[in-house]
């Protein structure tokens, strides 16, 4: 699936850069992750994800990559993991790019990604929803927590 | 696939007992009705309850009721007995038409409309059928029971508002004023349906001008009343609205929010959307009037 | 303390092919397994195990289930009829005999499901239309004989009200 989003925060890009690379921080808002810790310091960092699609219940021991990185703009990174339980691979590569706009910053966030394994079977447009509400929400985190 | 992961099963015989058994157990527990969603999704591994409860056992849930101008159809009556319930053939006879068409004959045996509807798959003929029936569902729980708008109860796919704890015991329809003409069309070469389209037109009486409800499903992440198309159809003469049912299907298909599945991308639907309307339209105006229509579709059924 | 509700398996008392059953089972029992693995009843295949294809169809109390999305606890009390119970060689059911006659099956995979649904069809509607039989059939799969000969050979088994062959 794919989504791309761009929300406008108030604060300043060094305030928002500051909370991107603070990749701990920054993954714990993401909506379903928590235990986000620093693995290798500004390469690996791991997180754990929990979701639920209905009655499907899923728990992913994340390993988030730093694939690329631009202080103080932008931030490629990939995160992946796998549900043993129900047997599904979540692979996602995520850019996040800060530009100053009108006296506050425009974050931008492009999620690429695939879900594999019978979670997958439940169809692109379960997925792809479930996807977008969980950027939305990361949107909102983000802004609420560099104005904060 | 084969087998399951062993579970308990629990067989309340009352409804405390079996709201009980799921607020002590939590998480471990899943309701059972007919299990023909259920089973499939412990078999696939995707859920993993260690125990079940049962409430097939649960008197109240097992009826058909009239209640003045209402139909209360428990949530553990299986399809095939919507179909064959003379209540239902008297209030809502569109309503064990289309039961008769859910799926196939193993799963009207066994699955109930309950589980139907609180399993919300976007591809449901009944959830999409109800909502021109202004259909509620009941939700009862240690805190007491609860009424709730369908549209409200069906979240997105998979996913309602019952919360842990809750059964849904019922869900209740507004029968139809006399002369109404109605029509369910669905479209579809899987076993779920690809789109189905519920029209009814209301006969214009004192105090109340004619009336369009329209509802689509299966095509989006949940079942749509399309409010738009029907307030643009309102007071049109049900009789002569085959007139209008270009334009009121383009309205329609402007209105939907379709989802991209292995059924078709979310602009094919859109399309189909309008041809259906279109179709559901005529037939019920036809009805309207008298007529039976005897158009045929590929792939369709018009109940 | 001791849940009454729920014993590891329960013993389960049915009639299967108009004979007393007692067994023992698991919760978690699909009835497809203990008719095949512990009652010896072949004719159910599991085929799709998603209850599309109606390859495991077994009739109880007389209606057509998919024996493999069904736990056996449920056919406690009830009539299973399974193919071996409709006819036996030298003494086939007029279906069986049908579908011999017509050429309604080939590889033999979907016709107990086939057989059992159609009975279960005439038991209800004696005397169907080509569009019953059809919508009847709706979930049961054939992918070798297109369908044709097995409809006629159902239809050929259809009765008049007064009980003699259309």
């Amino acid at each position: 699936m794919r989504v791309t989003r761009e929300v406008v925060v108030t604060a300043a890009p060094t305030a928002l850069w500051a909370l991107l690379w603070d990749v701990p921080r920054m993954v714990a808002c993401v909506p379903g992750c928590t235990e986000a810790r620093e693995v290798e310091a500004q390469r690996r960092y791991a997180a754990r994800m929990r979701q639920k699609v209905g009655p499907i219940a899923l728990s992913v021991p994340l390993e988030v990559d730093i694939l690329e990185a631009e202080p103080p703009r932008r931030i490629a990174l990939r995160a992946r993991g796998r549900d043993p339980v129900i047997g599904a691979e979540i692979s996602m590569r995520v850019t996040l790019v800060c530009e100053p706009r009108d006296g506050g910053t425009a974050l931008s966030i492009d999620a690429d990604g695939q879900v594999l394994g019978k979670l997958g079977g439940l169809g692109h447009g379960v997925i792809q929803r479930k996807a977008e509400e969980a950027v939305d929400e990361f949107a909102a985190r983000i802004a609420s927590a560099a104005s904060g | 696939m084969s087998g399951l992961r062993p579970f308990a099963l629990h067989r309340p015989d009352t409804l405390d007992e079996a709201i009980d058994l799921l607020e002590q157990h939590g998480d471990e527990a899943m309701i059972y009705a007919g299990g023909t969603e259920l089973l499939i999704l412990l078999k696939a591994g995707l859920v993993r309850p260690r125990r079940l409860v049962d409430v097939k056992r649960l008197p109240r849930l097992r009826e058909v009721a009239e209640a003045g101008d209402d139909l209360v159809i428990g949530a553990t009556v299986a399809h095939r007995d919507v179909e064959r319930s003379a209540a239902v053939r008297r209030r809502c006879p569109l309503v064990a038409e289309v039961a008769r068409h859910v799926a196939n004959v193993r799963v009207r045996n066994v699955g109930t409309v309950g589980g139907n509807l609180a399993f919300a798959d976007p591809h449901s003929d009944l959830a999409t059928l109800f909502l021109i029936f202004d259909a509620t569902v009941e939700l009862r729980g240690r805190s007491g029971a609860r009424a709730l708008a369908l549209g409200d109860f069906i979240q997105g796919p998979y996913e309602t508002a019952r919360a842990d704890g809750q059964i849904l015991t019922a869900v209740r329809l507004h029968a139809w004023p006399a002369g109404t003409a109605g029509a369910y069309v669905k479209y579809g070469v899987y076993e779920r349906p690809t789109l189905g389209v519920a029209a009814a037109l209301f006969p214009a009486a004192s105090g109340r001008p004619a009336e369009l409800r329209l509802a689509a499903g299966c095509i989006g992440p949940r079942p749509q009343r399309l409010g738009r198309t029907e307030a643009a159809a309102r007071g049109l003469d049900p009789r002569t609205i085959g007139e209008r049912a270009d334009e009121l299907a383009a309205l329609a298909a402007v209105e939907v929010d379709p989802m991209s599945d292995l059924h078709g991308s979310a602009e094919y639907k859109r399309e189909m959307t309008r041809v259906f309307v279109r179709r559901a339209l005529a037939v019920a105006a036809g009805r309207a009037q008298g007529a039976e229509a005897h158009a045929r579709y590929a792939h369709t059924v018009v109940v | 303390m001791p849940d009454t509700h729920t014993p590891s398996s329960s013993r389960i008392a049915c009639t299967v092919n108009g004979g007393p059953v007692a067994l023992d089972v698991a919760p978690h029992a699909l009835l497809l397994d203990v008719l095949r693995d512990r009652l010896d009843l072949k004719g159910a295949k599991r085929s799709c195990d998603l209850q599309v294809c109606g390859a495991c169809t077994v009739l109880v109390d007389g209606a057509p289930v998919s024996a493999c999305t069904y736990l056996a606890v449920e056919a406690d009390g009830r009539d299973v009829l399974t193919v071996e119970g409709l006819g036996v060689p030298g003494a086939l059911h007029p279906l069986q005999a049908a579908f011999v006659e017509h050429g309604a099956l080939q590889c033999g995979f979907c016709t107990a499901g086939m057989l059992l649904t159609a009975k279960a069809l005439l038991d209800e509607e004696p005397d169907p239309t080509p569009e019953q039989v059809a919508h009847f059939l709706r979930g049961s799969l054939c992918r070798c004989t297109g369908y044709k000969k097995i409809v006629e050979a159902i239809l050929s088994c259809a009765t008049t009200p007064s009980g003699a062959p259309r």
